[in-house]
């Protein structure tokens, strides 16, 4: 039903749907559901290869990172291509990138960091005080924690460091 | 900067001795910090990534003087607000 397809309405459901799959890691965002959710009266068959065109179009976007002019060249040729969209569907691709550009990038973004990240960090100085072993130190000492941790898992670290700084290099053993 | 430099183990088994209000046993001290500022160009995710970073390592020492190796990555603004916390730091410390 190509009259269904062509419809812009349910296009932008169907182009967020598909970024919080591909790009947000969002589970259970199957086919079934975004056609039944969008799509109802078209059938599976149909179906699958329309949002996998428009999967294809919306990663080959985010992936070469389209500033605007490089969108509109690209949206261009789709709707010149045997089997492309129509220019309604590429003004609503045009319109779901630019707001969501920004966002998606961060996403990927966050994606290609394997290394641990800064998840917090507060501190406290402290004054003079007292110990056992001294009467009074003098050196006041910042103390600093930092949360460390891949998404989802956070490592604190209680470090601290000594004023003034002091770059000297003694030996090491 | 509040680092201090390279320090034997038992210059650093002194120090946090001493170390007041919090338990010397969950309190490291700072002995190197070393930085270095990335550029990710591509992945497999995105060809075109293009994303500056600022990646940290810091070397810390427990109260028996046992060194670890801690890193982690920055994003830009994240090194911003990072940087800026160092700067209030230290102008505290000038006061106390």
């Amino acid at each position: 039903m190509a009259g269904e397809l062509e419809s812009c309405k349910p296009l932008s459901g169907l182009l967020s749907g598909l970024a919080q799959d591909a790009f947000y890691g969002h589970p259970g965002i199957t086919e079934e559901l975004l056609r039944s959710q969008l799509y109802p009266d078209v059938p599976i068959e149909e179906f699958r290869p329309f949002q996998a065109k428009m999967r294809g179009i919306l990663k080959s976007i985010a992936s070469a990172d389209m500033d605007f002019n490089q969108l509109e060249a690209f949206l261009t040729a789709q709707t010149k291509k045997q089997g492309g969209i129509t220019s309604d569907q590429a003004a609503v691709i045009s319109k779901f990138w630019k707001s969501h550009k920004t966002k998606i990038r961060e996403s990927l973004m966050n994606q290609s960091r394997w290394d641990s990240g800064l998840r917090g960090l507060s501190w406290r100085v402290d004054g003079k005080s007292q110990s056992r072993h001294s009467a009074e130190i003098h050196t006041p000492v910042a103390i600093m924690e930092l949360e460390i941790g891949k998404s989802g898992q956070i490592n604190p670290e209680l470090t601290s460091a000594a004023n003034p700084p002091v770059f000297a290099e003694e030996d090491w053993p | 900067m509040l680092v201090s430099g390279f320090r034997s183990r038992t210059v650093v088994r002194k120090e946090l001795e001493w170390f007041p209000c919090v338990p010397p046993s969950s309190v490291k001290m700072l002995i190197d910090f070393q930085w270095k500022l990335g550029m990710a160009v591509s992945s497999d995710s995105c060809r075109s990534l293009k994303y500056p970073y600022v990646a940290v390592m810091l070397k810390v020492a427990d109260h028996s003087g046992q060194v670890k190796n801690k890193s982690f990555e920055m994003t830009i603004p994240q090194f911003q607000n990072f940087y800026r916390q160092f700067k209030e730091i230290a102008a505290i410390i000038e006061t106390v």
